[in-house]
């Protein structure tokens, strides 16, 4: 599956590259919002975007309702360092809410699996 | 699991130390005040560290991250202002995670929090919540800072500026040297070519008649492509050197944090202010750079910072500041290290100076105030009466000066401010790899020189010299300067063809290389000046390192090695000579000996005077300007008065007419001595009541002498 990693922080998102590679996926890597959008557009095989919450400009929030209002219905997961549930709090909608740490070797993979099952 | 996301640490390492020098460049720049936009962006770093460490499971230092993040996102929402209670908590989180980093590379994991540390996060998440709590009784940051500290500094016996190993280069210019390489490459194809070609021309040179055409057309060709071989060479070679250099953040960074680190041990509040830190500087000098800052800056803050009592009580923040600017200047880069301290005392320096027998008194009342606070970098002098922790013992700023003046070709000067603080200036070549070497022969011997020690080559009629004191001296735009044989001074064997040869060529012209360091100068006399060029600097090997004739080697033409000679040695070397042969000067008993005061503020001139006077037993004390001239007579009486006319502060003519007016030297003879021979300045001269107006360009050190006694007679 071709998924879209977003982070500002080029080392969590190759650590979180990592994990998806690991698990047997095709990763696209973007550094902010608008380089996402750009990618999306050139890649209409992704299936997935695994997003990170706090980013300069736009936050992953304001990118998963960007993608909303431009009728782009992607499963969309949203990872965050800081409390998920508040995360989630601002936008229910969103497919999951995950916490960046150590186990997200196993959680995410986990969630993918529950959201791919739910859009399908 | 087959994946390690372990692997990822180093990355971690080095993007935390990224982070890490943002924060601390941050905070810095936070209390000259409050931007929005900088807290976002201090917040975004922390919150970045947050997040990839707690993806490594680095636990306690998304611990520390998370707390700084809180605090400052409580500044962001300007729920607490800052204030200097708040910066030094944020400092001290900083200061914690960079422990945490560092233990990090080296050990590869992470100690859990001890209590205190939890107790610091604790505080720091706690005051975010509600701010009141920093105005509590008990105060965050001193009762929290010295056990965390010290606990973190256990293994490290000594402060250390950091500079890493590794190098990161942009791609861009990796690439550019790549591309670069890959002309040299077809460059080189074109090279095989002619070769081939040369071969074909050997054959059938005999047999063609014209074959000389087409050596012609050959000659062409291997020219231009040598040519092109220069220039892609020089590019490559210019390339590969910038990659080499590194900013200077690398050392002050850890600077301001070694600041904060031994001004809470010695009990005192500095702030660390640090400018210029994007300056690139080659990587060998940076790593040759850190010991000499640190001692700077331990003894700005042992010796320059007073406590915070003190300061108060003279009228100063009770924080000090310590301050480190670069900036680049032509070929250097200058480093200004400056504290708002007590300032260097010159009655400490020179009862210093006095007792442990570096200089007399009578050099002591000869010397300027900028000559005393000099007197600091003289060896085995150190002005700490106490002998404190951080400072040590042994080591004093005689170190400081060798290190960058021999080891890193720079200067070093000071200047001070009783009360108000010293400054530290650090003149550095950008590079130490290369640099504009002029090659020279003497005595048939080719010797290099690096050009920042060159003050020019002037070739003057043998006749111009003039003897004083024994020596020759040559005037260079009013001012003495001695003249020394290269080949005698330092006693380079003449080699056999060359013998006869110098000797005959310049009979008429002379051939004058004028070194200097800071003030002082020396002509040496060379047989010619072979070449002026940017050459690469190699370093001696091990078993010269010992030489202190030579810094170094550079290799020209057709693979020769041509030494560099030391020039600040040259220089010592010529005093020393000098000083041999003061000492053979009679020795009148000094109360029948006439004392002379000499006023010019050339130093070379000032010291050949002295000399000349000297070897005819004149007793001298030397001014540098008309000012000091004047304060000088008045403080002692003096027989006779020599004077230069240009001089800051306080010309000649000013100086003589001031002296008539003065009781003690209404009739003593005073002599101007100058290089301005117009008939006006003379008649000047005489009317301001000088008793002889003598030229610099005719000067004879008999007719100076033999003026002297008839005056004083």
């Amino acid at each position: 599956m071709q998924i879209l990693v977003v982070d500002d922080d080029p080392l969590a998102g190759e650590m979180i590259a990592a994990v998806l590679e690991d698990q047997g996926h095709q990763v696209f890597q973007a550094e902010n919002a608008v380089v996402a959008l750009e990618l999306l557009n050139a890649q209409p095989g992704v299936e997935l975007v695994v997003s990170d919450m706090n980013m300069p400009l736009v936050s992953g929030v304001e990118l998963y309702r960007e993608l909303q209002t431009q009728g782009r219905k992607l499963p969309f997961i949203l990872l965050t360092g800081d409390d998920p549930e508040a995360a989630r709090a601002q936008e229910p909608a969103i497919d999951a809410c995950l916490m960046k740490d150590f186990s997200m070797e196993e959680t995410l993979p986990a969630a993918i699996a529950k959201v791919m099952a739910a859009s399908s | 699991m087959a994946l390690d996301i372990k692997k990822f640490i180093s990355r971690f390492i080095e993007e935390a130390r990224d982070h890490l020098g943002r924060l601390t460049q941050g905070l810095a720049d936070l209390e000259q005040g409050i931007d929005t936009e900088q807290i976002n962006s201090l917040f975004r770093s922390a919150h970045t560290l947050k997040g990839s460490s707690r993806m490594l499971k680095l636990e306690p230092i998304t611990l520390v991250a998370h707390s700084l993040e809180d605090l400052l996102s409580a500044l962001r929402d300007k729920r607490l202002g800052s204030s200097a209670g708040v910066s030094a908590l944020l400092y001290q989180a900083v200061d914690t995670l960079t422990d945490q980093v560092e233990a990090l590379e080296a050990k590869g994991e992470v100690a859990e929090l001890n209590a205190t540390q939890l107790e610091f996060c604790k505080k720091l998440s706690a005051l975010a919540e509600n701010p009141d709590l920093l105005n509590t009784p008990v105060t965050p940051a001193t009762t929290a800072s010295p056990t965390v500290v010290s606990e973190a500094k256990a293994e490290q016996d000594k402060p250390a500026l950091k500079s890493t190993d590794t190098v990161r280069i942009k791609l861009s210019k990796l690439e550019e040297l790549i591309k670069l390489m890959g002309e040299l490459v077809s460059n080189h194809a074109g090279m095989r070519e002619l070769a081939t070609s040369a071969r074909q021309l050997e054959k059938t040179a005999e047999s063609k008649p014209n074959s000389h055409l087409e050596m012609q057309q050959f000659s062409r060709n291997i020219r231009e492509t040598v040519l092109a071989q220069e220039d892609l060479m020089q590019e490559l070679h210019d390339k590969a050197l910038q990659m080499r250099m590194l900013p200077l953040g690398i050392v002050l960074d850890s600077a301001s944090r070694l600041v904060r680190d031994m001004a809470r041990s010695l009990d005192k509040q500095v702030e660390c202010r640090i400018q210029g830190s994007e300056i690139e500087l080659d990587r060998q000098m940076i790593d040759q750079l850190a010991d000499p800052m640190i001692h700077l800056l331990r003894n700005a803050l042992d010796h320059g910072i007073e406590p915070p009592a003190e300061r108060q009580k003279k009228g100063k923040p009770a924080r000090g500041l310590i301050k480190i600017t670069a900036r680049q200047d032509a070929g250097w880069v200058v480093l200004d290290i400056s504290d708002d301290g007590a300032g260097l005392s010159l009655e400490a320096i020179r009862d210093k100076a006095l007792k442990k027998g570096l200089v007399t008194e009578a050099d002591l009342a000869e010397m300027s105030d900028q000559e005393v606070t000099d007197l600091i970098f003289l060896p085995g002098f150190s002005t700490s009466a106490l002998i404190t922790e951080v400072s040590g013992r042994g080591v004093g700023m005689d170190v400081v000066k060798r290190s960058i003046v021999d080891e890193l070709q720079g200067v070093i000067s000071v200047r001070t401010q009783l009360g108000k603080g010293a400054c530290f200036t650090l003149r550095l070549p950008l590079s130490l790899a290369k640099m504009r070497v002029l090659t020279i022969s003497a005595a048939g011997h080719e010797l290099g020189f690096t050009a920042q020690y060159i003050a020019e080559l002037l070739s003057v009629p043998e006749a111009s010299l003039i003897k004083v004191a024994d020596r020759n001296a040559v005037i260079i735009r009013n001012e003495f300067v001695p003249v020394v044989k290269l080949a005698d001074l330092i006693g380079l064997p003449v080699k056999a063809k060359q013998a006869s040869k110098p000797i005959a060529a310049n009979k008429k012209a002379l051939l004058l290389l004028v070194i200097r360091v800071h003030t002082e100068k020396l002509a040496l006399i060379i047989d010619k000046l072979l070449d002026e060029r940017d050459l690469v600097i190699k370093q001696l090997p091990e078993h010269l390192h010992s030489n202190t004739l030579i810094s170094g080697m550079v290799t020209t033409g057709q693979n020769k090695l041509v030494s560099l000679l030391h020039v600040p040695y040259l220089l010592a070397k010529a005093r020393k000579v000098r000083g041999t042969a003061k000492n053979e000067t009679p020795t009148l008993g000094k109360e029948q000996r006439k004392r002379i005061l000499v006023v010019d503020d050339s130093l070379n001139t000032r010291e050949i005077e002295r000399d000349v006077l000297e070897a005819w037993g004149y007793q001298v004390t030397l001014a540098e300007h008309g000012q000091d001239g004047l304060d000088k007579a008045r403080a002692e009486v003096f027989d006779a008065v020599l004077t230069d006319v240009e001089m800051p502060i306080m010309d000649g003519f000013t100086l003589t007419a001031r002296l008539r007016e003065e009781e003690n030297y209404r009739d003593k003879p005073i002599i101007i001595i100058t290089s301005r021979a117009k008939e006006s300045d003379r008649r000047r001269g005489i009317e301001v009541g000088a008793d002889a107006y003598i030229v610099k360009g005719s000067f004879d050190q008999n007719s100076l002498v033999d003026t002297l006694k008839i005056l004083l007679d």
